[in-house]
């Protein structure tokens, strides 16, 4: 675990800005979009393959005090392992992912890109430039592709590291979402297999929408 | 001297015209739907729409000084079970710079222009588990204020894909499930041009 700073200090240091936003949902969570690239390809998620994907933020929850004016949120992905199909029954498969990580990075430069044919010169390095927020690894990750290719995934999450958190935190991070393949006619850009659009979601009430990421913080005891 | 007649021809022509490959588009929403009692009720979706950058909106959308909202309304269930089958829905995209959404009051979804409206001409739902799913559907724009920015060739057959979740944290009072997906076209539109015959003639 890296030396982190204070609370005071990461309150300060977050920009802190109040938006007139609804909150996303009961928990307070984080809404992104984004694409993903399978080695092997997707579908079929062969056992052994990598998933990546790179997505951005299009919305968190007012507890987060986050300006998309100022900054950029964006997440990766990394290090899920295919445990390969299961088949569900008509047509329909399930894919368990093995380990893996979700980090989510701020950053100013507002430069997400996804480029073509990841990995490329801008995919994932635009989505991991900038402050660490957060980084959890998943204890669990599974997909779900209905037959016509579109679908859903969930896991969950530990916390690492990042801005939010200044100490491991466990099962504290789900983050779920629709996932689809360029079987159902998602836009996809080339090179990449599957368009998802997702939250992460943090455990614990959102008590007061003037919490500051030191107040989410609190929500973990720390 | 050969005569010469010029007919100056004054035509509003709507066409596609090939541009550059453009940024992903889509309208990205987050809503909380409110599931049929059984075959022959009706599905309601209320959702905010949010700014996809750097994925862009198939047509301009102010998100600094406007509120977008999206609502499903009358998209009854034809046939139960897994996948549940939908049809005869109205999708209408608003544009408000007044009132917040608020679930507690699903008139604050619908206030403001209507900037495009579609009709929903089928929808699947798939739960893969008691809380967790998918949606796939379709939608043709007939009509709102920005209708006539899609070209005619273009209205039809826009993608309505959608992540279901159905988790009691996630779902607000007075509904059954949380929506987080999106309305697109199958490629990247280009802004309905129009130009007169003689502009049209240079390009080609």
């Amino acid at each position: 675990m890296t030396n982190k700073p204070t609370a005071c200090f990461l309150a300060t240091a977050f920009a802190l800005v109040a938006l007139a936003a609804p909150a996303l949902a009961q928990n307070p969570g984080i809404d992104y979009i984004g694409y993903g690239w399978e080695t092997g390809g997707l579908l079929p998620s062969e056992a052994g393959d990598e998933l990546v994907v790179a997505a951005v933020a299009t919305g968190a929850d007012p507890v987060f005090q986050v300006d998309f004016g100022v900054d950029e949120l964006t997440f990766h992905m990394y290090g899920m392992t295919s445990g390969g199909e299961v088949p569900l029954g008509g047509g329909a498969v399930m894919v368990n992912y093995s380990g893996g990580f979700l980090d989510i990075y701020r950053d100013p430069a507002k430069n997400a890109d996804w480029g073509v044919n990841p990995p490329n010169a801008v995919a994932p390095a635009t989505f991991v430039d900038g402050a660490l927020a957060f980084r959890g690894e998943f204890t669990s990750l599974t997909f779900y592709y209905a037959a016509d290719g579109s679908g859903a995934y969930e896991g969950a999450l530990n916390g690492l590291d990042g801005e939010v958190i200044d100490d491991v935190c466990a099962n504290c991070a789900y983050t779920w979402g629709g996932s689809f393949t360029l079987a159902a006619g998602a836009q996809i850009p080339d090179g990449y297999h599957v368009q998802i659009d997702g939250m992460l979601e943090l455990d614990g009430s959102v008590a007061n929408e003037d919490s500051t990421w030191g107040g989410v913080k609190a929500l973990y005891g720390n | 001297m050969k005569a010469r007649i010029t007919i100056w021809l004054t035509v509003a022509i709507v066409a596609s015209l090939p541009l550059a490959a453009q940024a992903q588009q889509l309208f990205d929403f987050l809503g909380q739907a409110d599931l049929p009692d059984g075959v022959g009720d009706a599905l309601t979706l209320h959702g905010v729409v949010v700014d996809p950058a750097p994925a862009a909106t198939p047509v301009p959308l102010d998100f600094a000084d406007f509120e977008y909202t999206l609502v499903v309304t009358d998209l009854l269930l034809d046939v139960d079970g897994s996948p549940q089958q939908y049809s005869g829905g109205t999708l209408v995209l608003y544009e408000d710079a007044s009132t917040a959404a608020d679930h507690a009051d699903p008139s604050t979804f619908t206030d403001g222009t209507a900037v495009l409206v579609g009709a929903i001409t089928f929808l699947e739902r798939t739960m893969f588990t008691a809380t967790l799913g998918t949606v796939s559907g379709s939608v043709d724009w007939t009509g709102g204020a920005m209708v006539g920015l899609i070209a005619p060739q273009d209205l039809d057959g826009w993608l309505f894909f959608s992540g279901v979740n159905a988790r009691e944290e996630q779902v607000e009072p007075g509904n059954d499930e949380v929506w987080d997906g999106k309305v697109e076209p199958h490629d990247p539109i280009v802004e309905n041009a129009i130009m007169n015959w003689g502009e049209l003639k240079r390009r080609f």
